[in-house]
């Protein structure tokens, strides 16, 4: 699977985003796009040494100064489920058009962006915000 | 792209990747791709008492932007056509300038 | 960057640019080296053995990536990390 992928199916789900400077950030994933650039809603940041904390509504991350995300592991099957079922959609739709497969590539076989059905079953926390690790310094 | 084919030139053969945090990996070079990112087979780490890390790693990936220094033996470098190989990448760049070729 | 491929499902050592050393299985990765890692531990060396912290579910960026190792998991399973005493990798510098 891809890592975008991934990153697409946490879509309203808690998620931790820890920085290259080892602040993390606590909150939900509200949008992504395919740099990895991310906002977060109901946020909680941690500075790098642990010590302290705050509060905010929403803040905007560029992909470029992240390290990692640390995800629900319920969200990996999820998004697995959500791909091989809009392969299975593609490959249904790219039949009925064309009349049966061994033609060209389709192009519009692709699809759009996953349905984002309503989460089933609330994700779990990712866990108390931050593990106060602070590296180089 | 020279660097790339060069690498590609030692597959197979045993080399020593130094890295930027100062671990040295020797194994034998099976991939090198457009980025120089190296796959070692058979690794040993130099100093295994100071650096144990990769004890239970029998192969690994290495990312080309962490290598410092690639070490390998003298023999396994055909010297000639390496700069044979220079002289036309500085010909084939001088002739896309326009520059004179002589 | 296809010779990640032949680990994807395996139990894999990666190594950060920050000195971190974490395994876990690859489920996926792309060009950029950015990778997904399920059931992650990190092993913090330590001069008092090396202690295991479970992590869960992680997507890297590739920036921060500087080894992706196979493990040996017969090897790993044979050794006895409370007895391993190292300091931890430096980070990347230069």
């Amino acid at each position: 699977m891809l890592p975008l992928t991934l990153l697409n199916a946490a879509q309203g789900k808690p998620m931790l985003v820890e920085l290259k400077n080892g602040v993390t950030f606590n909150g939900h994933l509200v949008e992504c796009d395919n740099f990895m650039n991310v906002t977060l809603r109901e946020v909680y940041q941690t500075s790098a040494d642990g010590e302290r904390f705050w509060k905010m509504k929403e803040v905007f991350i560029k992909g470029n100064i992240i390290k990692y995300f640390r995800i629900a592991d319920a969200i990996l099957d999820s998004a697995f489920e959500q791909q091989e079922k809009n392969r299975a959609a593609a490959k249904t739709r790219g039949q009925s058009a064309r009349g049966g497969r061994g033609g060209p590539a389709q192009r519009g076989a692709r699809g759009g962006p996953p349905a984002r059905g309503t989460p089933s079953g609330r994700g779990r926390g990712t866990g108390p915000p931050g593990r106060a690790r602070g590296r180089g310094q | 792209m020279l660097f790339f084919s060069f690498f590609k030139t030692l597959t197979d053969q045993v080399i020593t990747v130094e890295l930027k945090n100062d671990l040295c990996i020797t194994g034998t070079l099976k991939s090198v791709d457009q980025f120089l990112n190296i796959r070692l087979d058979g690794i040993t780490v130099e100093d295994p008492e100071r650096h144990p890390h990769m004890m239970a790693v029998k192969n690994c990936f290495i990312r080309g932007s962490v290598v410092r220094y690639v070490r390998m033996g003298a023999r396994s470098v055909d010297t000639t056509l390496l700069e044979d190989a220079t002289r036309r990448g500085e010909f084939m760049v001088r002739v896309l300038k326009g520059l004179r070729v002589d | 960057m296809s010779a990640v491929e032949a680990y994807v499902d395996h139990t894999v050592q990666v190594i950060l640019y920050d000195g971190r050393v974490i395994v876990g299985k690859l489920r996926g990765y792309d060009p950029r080296t950015n990778l997904i890692l399920s059931d992650c531990v990190e092993r913090e060396y330590s001069l008092e053995g090396v202690e295991m912290v479970p992590l869960g579910l992680y997507m890297i960026k590739g920036d921060n990536v500087a080894i992706i190792g196979e493990m040996d998991e017969d090897k790993d399973g044979s050794i006895d990390y409370t007895e391993i005493k190292a300091e931890p990798l430096g980070e990347i510098r230069l």
